[in-house]
């Protein structure tokens, strides 16, 4: 017996797991369900006639160098997804900018000057970093998801304004981006990564150790990245013994609203549903639903395909 | 610039590295609800137009492994329905090309939008433009091609149906379901609703062999809506043929006939097929196979019918003998032996030339057939026969065989294949193409088995039959198990629902795994058509044929139980002259030798005097008393049996 085993043995639960999602920045958090946060199992599936998922991707590449100054191509796309009564998705809304990231001013006059006047939509960079390739690469990526977000928030925006009388939303993501959406009565923001830690303690312990099918009480999240006080707590998919904690574990945002505390096993249960189909074969699929799957799937095809994934092989792909 | 057509797109041209497209294939998706099936005609335009028939289909969806859905479902396949959100899916869809514009250079399919065929895209797609619409137009329907919702025509070019192109046609289907029967009789009617005036005149012969398969051609049956709006679509009248002769042989007993159309209000137009002994040794061939007979039994039937049949003849014992009937060859043989037993003192046992050994083998084989056919071998001389000389345009002639001996069968179908072969040679047979119907080819031209006469007669017509316009149009239930020359000629095939089995045969290589499933399961009244100017199998319908199926006509007119001799007698003379009185008939034969009214009774039917009563009274001849006690000479050739103590 090695002495993990051992340790299994004496009642430590089994897992399995590596480096987990990057830690953010601590937020500030409420409970807003009783007194003490508590596991509760998820209600009933009580699914929406009219449901919308709205998703997006990102894709960029280097695609020239002037000097060691690296010039990105990027593209940025979202979509809003309606699934109809036969469970099919069909897209109601999408937006996408392809748009270049260089550092201007770092640039030779050449260059600058053909960039400039090729009318490409160019989001400025730093010229500083132009000389330090890493960390100018992780500012590029930087960059193209706050333009990413920025699109999904714009669109979501749009998309709540057309929203059906019984429909609802929901975003992969946070929903605190837009104070709008934040605030829509049938809005969800469903996140699955878990860098930003809410809770402490016990309480801390609980939600992340919940069993699946259960989800925490309802705490208020304010500060940090978001923008408008939201309702959350969190909820499990799929039972995360032998895996690691994180595992098929959510976090769901509401509007702010007593309504939202009411309602929360309800639309747990609603989103404990969503949990098959299983969103394979993407790495996630333990946290992601599958119709936000569908949405990314759906613009991944629509995507430009001279701009390769990062980490793609750089021999020629054959399907012999 | 491409036109493009009015309607939408149904589909789009996908290719991959691993499944590219080709210039005989390519691949397409379409939505998920759709009117595209195995056997659809479509269409793909861009830069060129290519047309395509679907040949495989694929549904898949974005499920990495179906261990997946068990997870998803919690492994309760109940639960698995419940997924609020259904799984991304495709249909996905293989087509082989029928024909793509311009022909030249020959590229691979573009990736294109897909539409569906419409009537015009169907003649194109099936290169059926240039026999359809020439100025001299060659066009016979085989059925409708409905796939997609489709009604459209699908014709063939009655000069590889019927020649002098590649003719025959060939179809295989499992029994029980009246397709094959019925395709044939339909097509039929359509050939001789549609064969060309330049092409000169048609007729059809059909042998019936089992039960009443194609006993009321002139019969009209129950046609549905369904059917006679395809039979106006086709533009083929609905209507029984309007020219049938039937030909059944008599029963033993010489006067009733041996078939299942034999109610009162339908025996009338029979007409009985007897053969007489000059018949048979001119296919003596068909009764002694390559197993039993040699070179000097070759020349010992030679010598028969050019020294002895229908001469005067000396058998060098003494007797003279004219050898007309099989009675009459009997006394030859008998004389001949007697001759070398009793004159010759048994010392010799050869007879100008010829052992006595090769005699008595020639002797039990023709006299046998005698016994075996009897109905349709008379012992009297006289036959009854097709009009060789006299075949009318647009009929059919049935020769209904179901009840005759196999050994029969094979010399009906030898000596009417080679009289049709003879008399079109000599373009006196009053028609310039007859279109032959033989079903059951698994017997009469099986893959293995000995070679028979009958076989080699259908190789024949299969392989050099076009040139005359001897058609060959065969029916099987295994195509694989027929001689390969025989369907292999066969321009034209056709396929109703097939068995399993035989579809995994090597002849069906060629075809997908979809259309193999899509033959094991098609319904009544479909087919799927190999043509020369169709590059792919084509799926067609057909309606009902526009006659009494067998099976419907026995039940509307059940066959009359057969009648004494008197009344048979009395009926074939009423069917030749409708003045003779059954008692004047009766009262005449009255005590008379049985095989004497059966001789006077043959004469008139070949005959056809104007007085058919006074004419059979004359050679019956004047009334006589019989002579009580006194045997008379039976002229019946005895039974031999086979299994004799003699060395053949």
């Amino acid at each position: 017996m090695t002495w993990w085993q051992a340790l299994i043995a004496a009642g430590a639960v089994p897992g399995r797991g590596g480096k987990g999602d990057e830690p953010e920045g601590a937020d500030h958090a409420d409970l807003v369900e009783g007194t003490e946060l508590q596991a509760h199992p998820v209600g009933p599936a009580q699914i929406p006639a009219a449901v919308s998922f709205l998703n997006g991707i990102e894709r960029w590449s280097v695609v020239a160098y002037d000097g060691v100054t690296q010039v990105v191509s990027a593209v940025v796309a979202a979509a809003v997804r309606r699934r109809d009564k036969h469970g099919v998705p069909h897209t109601t809304a999408e937006r996408s900018r392809a748009f270049a990231i260089a550092p201007l001013e770092s640039m030779s006059p050449a260059l600058r000057a053909i960039l400039e006047q090729s009318g490409a939509d160019v989001e400025p960079m730093d010229g500083a970093l132009a000389g330090q390739p890493a960390r100018y690469l992780e500012q590029v990526e930087s960059t193209v998801r706050r333009v990413r977000a920025h699109l999904e928030r714009e669109l979501a925006e749009a998309c709540i304004d057309k929203l059906g009388a019984a429909e609802w939303l929901v975003l992969d993501g946070l929903l605190s981006r837009s104070p709008a959406v934040a605030r829509h009565p049938r809005a969800l923001g469903v996140i699955k990564s878990h860098g930003a830690q809410f809770l402490e303690g016990r309480g801390l312990e609980r939600a992340l150790t919940l069993p699946a099918g259960y989800r925490t009480s309802v705490f208020a999240v304010r500060g940090g990245h978001t923008r408008t006080e939201v309702y959350s707590w969190y909820l499990r998919l799929w039972p995360w013994e032998g895996n690691d904690l994180f595992y098929g574990l959510l976090r769901i945002e509401a509007r702010a609203h007593p309504d939202t505390v009411a309602r929360a096993s309800e639309l747990s249960g609603w989103l404990f549903a969503e949990r098959a189909p299983l969103a394979t074969p993407a790495a996630r699929w333990d946290r992601l639903l599958y119709p936000l799957h569908h949405v990314e799937e759906y613009l991944k095809a629509l995507a430009p395909r001279d701009i390769r994934s990062q980490r793609a092989s750089r021999l020629p792909r054959t399907g012999t | 610039m491409i036109a493009r057509p009015d309607a939408n797109p149904i589909g789009r041209v996908v290719a991959t590295e691993l499944k590219p497209s080709t210039p005989h294939q390519f691949h397409f998706w379409t939505a998920t609800e759709t009117s595209i099936g195995i056997g659809a005609i479509v269409k793909v335009v861009d830069d060129r137009t290519v047309y395509a028939v679907v040949t495989e289909g694929f549904a898949y969806s974005d499920l990495a492994t179906p261990l997946h859905d068990v997870v998803g479902a919690e492994g309760d396949p109940t639960r698995a329905a419940d997924a609020p959100t259904a799984r991304q899916q495709i249909r996905y869809w293989t087509a082989a090309v029928l024909r793509q514009t311009p022909e030249e250079p020959l590229q691979p399919v573009p990736l294109g939008q897909v539409f569906l065929a419409d009537d015009a895209d169907v003649a194109q797609a099936l290169r059926m433009d240039g026999f359809l619409y020439s100025a001299t137009p060659t066009a016979i329907p085989v059925g409708l091609y409905t796939s997609a919702g489709r009604d459209a025509p699908v014709y063939l070019d009655a000069d590889f149906l019927l020649g002098p192109e590649a003719a025959h046609l060939n179809i295989s289907g499992v029994s029980g379901l009246a397709t094959k029967t019925s395709a044939v009789e339909f097509l039929l009617a359509s050939i001789f609703a549609h064969f060309p005036a330049h092409k000169g005149r048609v007729a059809a012969v059909c042998f019936n062999v089992k039960g009443p398969d194609l006993c009321f051609l002139d019969q009209p049956g129950d046609l549905s809506d369904e059917d006679r709006h395809r039979y106006q679509r086709l533009g083929v009248p609905s209507t029984p043929f309007e020219r049938v002769r039937l030909y059944a042989p008599l029963k033993a007993d010489g006067v009733n006939l041996n078939t299942l159309r034999t109610h009162p209000d339908l025996v009338g137009d029979v007409e009985p097929l007897t053969w007489g002994l000059q018949e048979v040794v001119d296919y003596a061939e068909v009764l002694l196979n390559r197993d039993d007979i040699d070179a000097k039994a070759d020349a010992f039937i030679d010598f028969l019918r050019d020294r002895v049949l229908g001469r005067t003849f000396d058998d060098g014992f003494g007797t003279t003998h004219r050898v007309q009937t099989f009675a009459d060859l009997d006394r030859l043989f008998r004389s001949i032996f007697d001759g070398l037993e009793i004159t010759a003192g048994g010392r010799s046992d050869t007879w100008r030339t010829h052992h006595i050994a090769t005699m008595r083998k020639v002797r039990n084989r023709l006299l046998n057939i005698s016994t075996r056919c009897k109905g349709l071998v008379t012992d009297d001389g006289p036959s009854s026969d097709l009009p060789w000389q006299e075949f009318e345009d647009r009929s059919v002639y049935v020769i209904d065989i179901a009840n005759v001996d196999p050994l029969g069968q094979d010399l009906v179908f030898a000596r009417v294949v080679s009289k049709l072969r003879e008399q079109l040679e000599r373009r006196e047979l009053g028609v310039d193409a007859v279109v032959v119907f033989v079903d059951e080819l698994n017997k009469y031209a099986p893959g293995d088995g000995p070679e028979t006469y009958v076989k080699k007669m259908l190789l024949d017509i299969s392989e050099r039959g076009r040139y005359l316009g001897l058609v060959l149009f065969g029916a099987e239930q295994f195509r694989s198990q027929v001689h390969r020359r025989v369907v292999g000629n066969a321009g034209t095939q056709l396929f109703g629902r097939m068995d399993m089995d035989e579809l995994a045969t090597p002849g069906y290589q060629v075809l997908t795994p979809a259309t193999k499933s899509k033959l094991a399961t098609l319904p009544i009244g479909e087919l799927m058509v190999r043509h020369p100017h169709f590059t792919q199998p084509i799926f067609v319908r057909f309606p009902k044929p526009p006659v009494l199926r067998g099976r419907d006509g026995v039940e509307r007119f059940p066959p009359a139980a057969d009648v004494p001799f008197e009344d048979a007698v009395v009926r074939q003379l009423v069917r030749l002259d409708r003045r003779v009185r059954p008692n004047q008939v009766k009262d005449l034969i009255a005590d008379r030798e049985q095989d004497d009214v059966r001789r006077a009774l043959a004469a008139v039917r070949r005959t056809r005097p104007d007085d058919v009563l006074a004419y059979f009274r004359k050679l019956l001849g004047a009334r006589v008393a019989a002579a009580s006690g006194v045997p008379r000479e039976h002229h019946a050739v005895p039974p031999l049996n086979p299994i004799s103590d003699e060395p053949y």
